[in-house]
């Protein structure tokens, strides 16, 4: 039956044939605006007094926003790998007008002995622009061994949203900064959200010899709690948002972390509001919860955008 | 691509041939028995010669309709939805990949290439699947083998009027001893239709291409191998009623079945299938543009089956038993453009591709007890395994839900039936269990425009468990029948969409967001009365009335049951010369539900007129029909309208069927 096994043949071509419309590859389309692909690499390198210093960002690039950083310090001599020092680590910027500025960051790196290295952050709140500059300076005590370094580096533009960070006075007159740290990739998810509460330390002493630490203060915001309000902010979403998002709370870490669930890709605004430990708002206005099609969405005095 | 592929399989069949009721050999002479169904028999009602799957399925007491449109209805059993009854084709399960019910089981198949349709209520109608309403089965056409080698064919054509529909069909089939070869191919193509108030209806056109082929080969004198294909493809479908209509639907179904017959032992025949089915689905909104967002919403559905039947009979009891097979992948996504296109759009499942397969076993027994009384019995166990692969968006509203999931669902009916002269009765009993549909499991923001809320289903919810009652009695005499059924269902954790005090609408016409949730119990009573009488021996007249009532557990109306219905039909038949007329209609909807959108129905009353001659046209047996359908050209919408769109007003047809 040469007809019959033909037409078998034919049904199963035809069943394994593929669709008019292909589907969409979810994981591409995640990874369409933010990529997770991030390695730590060497962003700068200094040297003095016979060691080398190397100083490691994700994908050796200072970006605007909350950076992870890692310092490691090698005696040139012996090749060896340092440890237990002292290191410093303040970034400063010039602006324009010369004044000089700082953002958070850990001033005395700790020292990690599993990886030998030294661990350290900062939150650079603007990009190197053209009339003004970013600067490092650092410490270094091994021993009784004292020695400075310093290295202008560039801050490049923050290329995913959702490592976005916010500056703001707040209504206690204090000089406030909120970094996104993760989720770095996120998903149509519930999302753990992990943010860096700082406020800026003014100084109560006369300013020192350049660069003086007790200028450039910052400490992380303690026991405060960051509520949250998921919001998509396009006009034709209607100011939709997402159920069984947590507030942001303050763990072990000194971090915040929260619970963020975005229901669709897309951009989102984070509206927040800060609350001390007291519970006065620091900052922050809650958004109507209307259903608003047609109406781009009203956000917070206090929000980050993000997009994914 | 696919449609040349199917072009191609009616062009080998032409090559081969033509049909005529045969004489049948071993083979075929050992009929199916039905153990339980009540079996429609030809594909065309009353009143029309050449309807659709859909109208011919109105035509059942126990079916009614949801309609969006006027293409693809749902099939409503017992006043029950899709996702509580088994609706199969040859027992072969097939899923929609529609997330708006935009396409039924019924919307794939023509009638054309169906031979009767297999309606059986409650759990008597679990062998093909767990259910709670019962089965809806749609037996294709399958042409004997036969002594001679023969040709035989059927064309049929026909225009209605109001939506300027056209339509053309042809069936063949060639059949000898040992080969069978018979295909089918149909096109319909009708514009938007009218309404009583003689205004057109909008996004109410569709366009649809089915064929079919199918071919059989004896293996031996008491056995045979059988591959049959369905390819439909639906184009530039509108839904008035949806804010969406559609662009593509296509379906390819394949099956390959294995029947041996057996002299002697108790065992009398064995069928055997495998099945294969592939449904994609492309909604369209281009064209609303007064649509505030634009969306693509395309689904996919794939299913792989297997089915194995044996029939036994020993002394006074035949029994059937099944195992049934089959694994599901039901996708569903959404994409959202922003106003601004050079934004990034919005994606979603709306169905994350969820798996679900299932495996029962079920014996179906019938036993004679005396000559006037059979007992019926049976029952299937089924397990049920669902997974979400993007779990995720399931997580959102249920965190830490289950990614999957496995359930039981027993199903056990027993029923008895009693003939005393000119009377019958039976009861009957039946307890079932029937897990979640993908939508009431792992639906996510499904927009329903009925009551205008997104639905989010729930993977941990509870099985529905249905308890069962019916009864039956009749009598018939020479000239007058009259008979009444009556069933009821009380459904232990029903489930059904309740508003979340969680998350806000994501379609812009959405007010809220509901989540599918298990009322405690649910009860639902059908009643219906039929009647006949023998005016004289040209004329006759039928009648039905049919009541409905569905409550939930706090005494609150159902959504979508039928009110009191009646239908009544004279039909005249004098030699060649047919005359028929019915009129039908609902009374007021009294028992509606607004949380679900409804509102009050009121009554109406539609009136039809038919009349066909046969005639013989150069040797083939021809039949003409004309008639007209709401002949009063009545506006009207019934309760179960998506959104109250009208009905289509008065229609002209008529259809000409030519036998070769
Ligand atoms: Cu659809």
């Amino acid at each position: 039956m040469k007809i019959f096994n033909l037409v078998i043949t034919v049904i199963c071509i035809a069943a394994m044939m593929s669709c008019t419309l292909d589907k969409t590859d979810y994981e591409a389309e995640l990874g369409a605006v933010v990529t997770d692909e991030y390695e730590f690499e060497e962003a700068l390198s200094l040297s003095g007094n016979g060691y080398q210093i190397s100083l490691e960002a994700l994908n050796g690039t200072f970006f605007k926003g909350y950076n992870e950083l890692r310092f490691n310090i090698t005696d040139t001599a012996t090749d060896q790998v340092v440890p237990n020092a002292n290191i410093t680590f303040l970034p400063v910027r010039t602006d324009a007008d010369d004044v000089a500025y700082s953002c958070p960051h850990r001033y005395e790196l700790a020292y990690e002995a599993a990886n030998d290295h030294y661990l350290g952050y900062a939150v650079f709140d603007h990009e190197t622009a053209a009339d003004a500059r970013w600067e490092v300076f650092l410490t270094i005590t091994i021993g009784d061994e004292f020695f400075s370094v310093q290295q202008e580096i560039t801050v490049e533009p923050q290329p995913n949203m959702n490592l976005n960070m916010t500056a703001f006075t707040g209504n206690d007159g204090g000089q406030y900064y909120i970094a996104l740290i993760a989720p770095v990739s996120p998903g149509v998810a519930e999302n753990e959200l992990i943010a860096g509460i700082f406020r800026y330390n003014q100084p109560e002493v006369a300013a020192g010899d350049f660069p003086d630490p007790s200028q450039f203060s910052f400490s992380k915001v303690q026991n405060a709690t960051l509520l949250l309000d998921p919001r998509m902010p396009e006009p034709s979403m209607g100011n939709h948002s997402s159920p069984n998002n947590q507030d942001l709370i303050q763990g072990e870490d000194g971090l915040y972390h929260g619970v963020v669930n975005y229901t669709m890709t897309g951009n989102w605004t984070l509206n927040f509001m800060l609350q001390s430990s007291y519970g006065d708002v620091i900052k922050g206005t809650e958004v109507p919860t209307d259903f608003t099609p047609g109406v781009e969405g009203e956000k917070s005095e206090l929000h980050i955008d993000i997009l994914f | 691509m696919r449609f040349s592929i199917a072009v191609f399989l009616l062009a080998t069949l032409k090559i081969m041939g033509q049909e005529q009721e045969t004489p049948l050999d071993s083979v075929q002479e050992l009929k199916e028995v039905q153990v339980t169904a009540t079996l429609k028999k030809k594909i065309e009602t009353a009143m029309k010669m050449n309807v659709s799957v859909d109208e011919f399925l109105a035509s059942s007491d126990n079916i009614s309709f949801i309609k969006r449109g006027a293409y693809a209805w749902e099939p409503l059993l017992n006043n029950m939805g899709m996702e509580r009854s088994t609706i199969t084709i040859d027992g072969m399960h097939i899923f929609g990949a529609c997330t708006d019910k935009m396409d039924p089981i019924t919307s794939y198949v023509e009638s054309n290439n169906l031979a009767a349709v297999d309606i059986t209520s409650g759990q008597q109608g679990s062998s093909n699947g767990a259910t709670i309403a019962g089965s809806v089965d749609l037996k294709r056409k399958s042409t004997p083998f036969s002594m001679q080698p023969n040709w035989a064919g059927t064309y049929q054509t026909g225009f209605e009027l109001n939506n300027e529909q056209f339509y053309n069909q042809g069936n063949m089939a060639y059949s000898s001893r040992n080969f069978v070869a018979e295909g089918s191919i149909s096109y319909r193509k009708a514009e938007n239709y009218t309404d009583g108030n003689d205004e057109v209806v909008d996004h109410s056109q569709y366009q649809k291409f089915n064929t079919s082929v199918g071919l059989a080969y004896k293996t031996g004198d008491l056995s045979s191998v059988r591959v049959d294909a369905i390819f439909d493809v639906a184009k530039d479908v509108g839904y008035p009623a949806l804010p969406m209509d559609l662009w593509l639907s296509r379906a390819l179904i394949a099956s390959a079945t294995y029947k041996q017959f057996f002299e002697d032992g108790i065992a009398k025949v064995w069928d055997a299938k495998v099945y294969y089915n592939a449904i994609e689905h492309y909604m369209d909104d281009t064209t609303r543009p007064e649509n505030l967002v634009h969306m693509d919403m395309p689904g996919w559905s794939t299913t792989y089956g297997l089915l194995s039947k044996i029939h036994l009979q020993k002394n006074r009891l035949s029994s059937e038993v099944q195992l049934n097979a089959y694994d599901n992948l039901s996708i569903a996504e959404m994409r959202m453009y922003p106003q601004d296109r050079s934004e990034r759009t919005m994606f979603a499942y709306s169905w994350p591709w969820v798996t679900t397969q299932y495996a029962g076993l079920s014996v179906n027994n019938s036993l004679e007890v005396s000559e006037q009384s059979v007992v019926d019995f049976g029952g299937s166990l089924g397990v049920n395994y669902n997974h979400s692969k993007y779990v995720d968006f399931n997580w959102i509203f249920y965190p830490g839900a289950s990614q999957e999931k496995t359930r039981w669902l027993p199903s056990l009916y027993a029923g008895y039936k009693h003939k005393l002269d000119q009377f019958d009765f039976s009861i009957g009993a039946g307890y079932g269990h029937r897990a979640p549909s993908v939508s009431e499991g792992y639906g996510y923001y499904i927009y329903n425009s009925f009551d205008r809320y997104d639905y989010i289903g729930n993977p941990d919810l509870k099985n529905e468990v249905s308890y069962e009652l019916n009864a039956s009695a009749g009598f018939r005499s020479e000239k007058f029948s009259l008979g009444a059924n009556v069933n009821y269902f009380y459904i232990q954790d029903y489930i059904i969409g309740r508003i979340l005090s969680l998350g806000s609408p994501m379609n812009y016409q959405s007010v809220g967001v509901k989540g599918y949730t298990s009322l405690d119990y649910a009860t639902l009573f059908n009643f219906s009365l039929h009647s006949s009488y023998a005016i004289t021996s040209d004329l006759h007249w039928k009648g039905t009335l049919a009541y409905a009532r569905g409550m939930d557990n706090d005494k609150g109306n159902l959504p979508f049951i039928r009110p009191l219905s009646y239908q009544t039909s004279l039909h005249f038949q004098n030699g060649a010369l047919g005359i028929q007329t019915t009129l039908n209609g609902d009374f007021e909807q009294e028992h509606y539900s607004p949380e679900y959108g409804e509102d009050l129905t009121p009554a109406y009353t539609i009136l039809n007129l038919s009349a066909d001659y046969s005639f013989t046209l150069n040797t083939y047996k021809t039949v003409l029909q004309v008639g007209a359908e709401n002949v009063l050209n009545q506006y009207y919408s019934t309760y179960a309208d998506w959104g109250n769109i009208p009905r289509m007003g008065r229609n002209f047809f008529t259809s000409l069927q030519i036998n070769f």
